[in-house]
């Protein structure tokens, strides 16, 4: 078997996602569902139970009392945040533990970078026009799930890969390409088909790298530029550095300018802060 | 003790035991000084270029923007008896995705703002580790004033 063929086989012993999270979605396009319907379907899963409960009982709800059953709880955080919980839930247990250690990235990394490219997601969306916030928080939020399994396959070549984008001053992910025959973003995009996450989702996490990303579909480029903008900020990030190539201007076609890009990573701070139990998920 | 400096913040200390850390730097720029005299030192984490973006947040949290940033790295260094003459100043980051189109270019404004505030100010920078496409950890050892920097993929030296 070769190289390539090899961490392709690794798809196949992808675990599934969680289906708890489509179906209580599927629930919450209708307004008039009740949070005894959705608790019905929640409760299976205790990890995103539990997270229900420690979100609603954060402080940034400051509620004068503990909620402790599924039921209140739902009915105090809302159907938004109820699908970031979800979403956050079911894609924290693929990027907990030590990961990305073929990135050099520390136990907790990928998963603060996940949420922080995630959290951006939700900032610019109010600048491009055409895509759903909910899909814009799941695709950043997985963007980089192609790197949780070609970490190890990354370690392997490690001095080759750095030698080369040191050298010849290309993208991390070029090189990725060249000595693993795959790279993260196309093994991501693989993964999110397999998972059944609808094709712009899947193009947005296979493209999330390419040069002309911004010209590409909204959630495409929404996704490419929030990862971007945390690869600059450093949150969350290893041995690829800021090794990665975007063509900015095309972000004018949305009328956003480097002013409003700026802005979005001041808020940035603030919101990680709002959103600090999404981290600890 | 070792003392993290965030996105956006500053820390200074007289006090030998301390080591003031900042991670992974990429756009952003760290500015390090130390006093060799009285052994006081600061770092600076700052993420952009002009306060002018957001006035009211500048002064929430004056560490966030260069010409903000600086001075108040320098003038609370004055208070614990630093004097400027001798300041030791060290600067990484400025790191820059690497975009043709040249809008992505906070870490290059990061680094024109300070270079012209120094000027201005006549200060005079002894080290420094900018640009490039890396991410940079530096920290900075209070009672020697030794400098330590690491780079994504090229390890560990001082500066």
């Amino acid at each position: 078997m070769s190289r390539v063929e090899e961490i392709l086989a690794l798809i196949n012993h992808v675990p599934p996602f969680p289906k708890v999270a489509e179906r209580v979605m599927e629930l919450i396009k209708n307004p008039d569902v009740t949070a005894a319907q959705l608790a019905e379907v929640i409760q299976y899963d205790q990890v995103i139970t539990a997270n229900v409960l420690k979100i609603c009982n954060a402080a940034y709800f400051g509620l004068p009392r503990k909620v402790s059953s599924l039921d209140e709880g739902l009915v105090v955080i809302g159907h938004d945040i109820l699908k970031d919980i979800l979403i956050a839930s079911s894609s924290a247990r693929f990027f907990k533990g030590k990961v990305g250690v073929g990135y050099q990235l520390e136990q907790g990394d990928m998963w603060k970078h996940s949420v922080a490219t995630g959290i951006m997601s939700k900032l610019l969306v109010r600048h491009i026009k055409d895509v759903d916030p909910g899909s814009a928080f799941t695709a950043a939020l997985l963007h980089d799930i192609g790197k949780r399994f070609l970490s190890s396959f990354v370690a392997d070549d490690f001095e080759r890969i750095v030698a080369k984008v040191d050298k010849e001053n290309c993208t991390f992910i070029a090189a990725e390409k060249e000595f693993l025959g795959v790279d993260h973003a196309e093994l991501g995009g693989m993964i999110l088909e397999k998972w059944e996450f609808d094709q712009s989702l899947v193009d947005a996490v296979k493209e999330h790298h390419n040069p002309k990303a911004l010209e590409k579909e909204p959630l495409t480029a929404l996704v490419a530029l929030s990862n971007s903008l945390i690869i600059s900020l450093g949150i969350g990030s290893g041995a690829d550095g800021l090794a990665t190539e975007l063509h900015g201007e095309g972000v004018k076609r949305f009328g956003i300018s480097l002013d409003t890009l700026q802005i979005c990573m001041a808020d940035l701070l603030a919101e990680m802060e709002r959103a600090e139990e999404l981290f600890s998920i | 003790m070792k003392i993290i400096v965030g996105i956006s913040d500053m820390k200074i200390s007289n006090n030998p035991k301390d080591t003031l850390i900042t991670y992974s730097l990429g756009s952003c720029i760290g500015v390090v000084i130390w006093d060799p005299a009285v052994k006081v030192g600061g770092l600076l984490h700052y993420m952009l270029p002009e306060s002018k973006l957001d006035r009211a947040r500048a002064q929430q949290n004056p560490y966030m923007f260069a010409d903000t940033g600086i001075p108040a790295l320098f003038k609370d260094s004055y208070e614990l008896g630093a004097v400027k003459s001798r300041l030791i100043v060290r600067v990484v980051g400025g790191s820059q995705l690497l975009d043709p189109t040249g809008l992505f270019s906070i870490g290059k404004r990061n680094y024109l703002i300070m270079r012209k505030l120094f000027e201005k100010n006549k200060i005079t920078v002894s080290k420094e580790d900018i640009g490039g496409s890396v991410n940079r950890t530096v920290s900075l050892d209070i009672g020697t004033g030794r400098v330590l920097l690491k780079v994504s993929g090229k390890g560990e030296f001082e500066i």
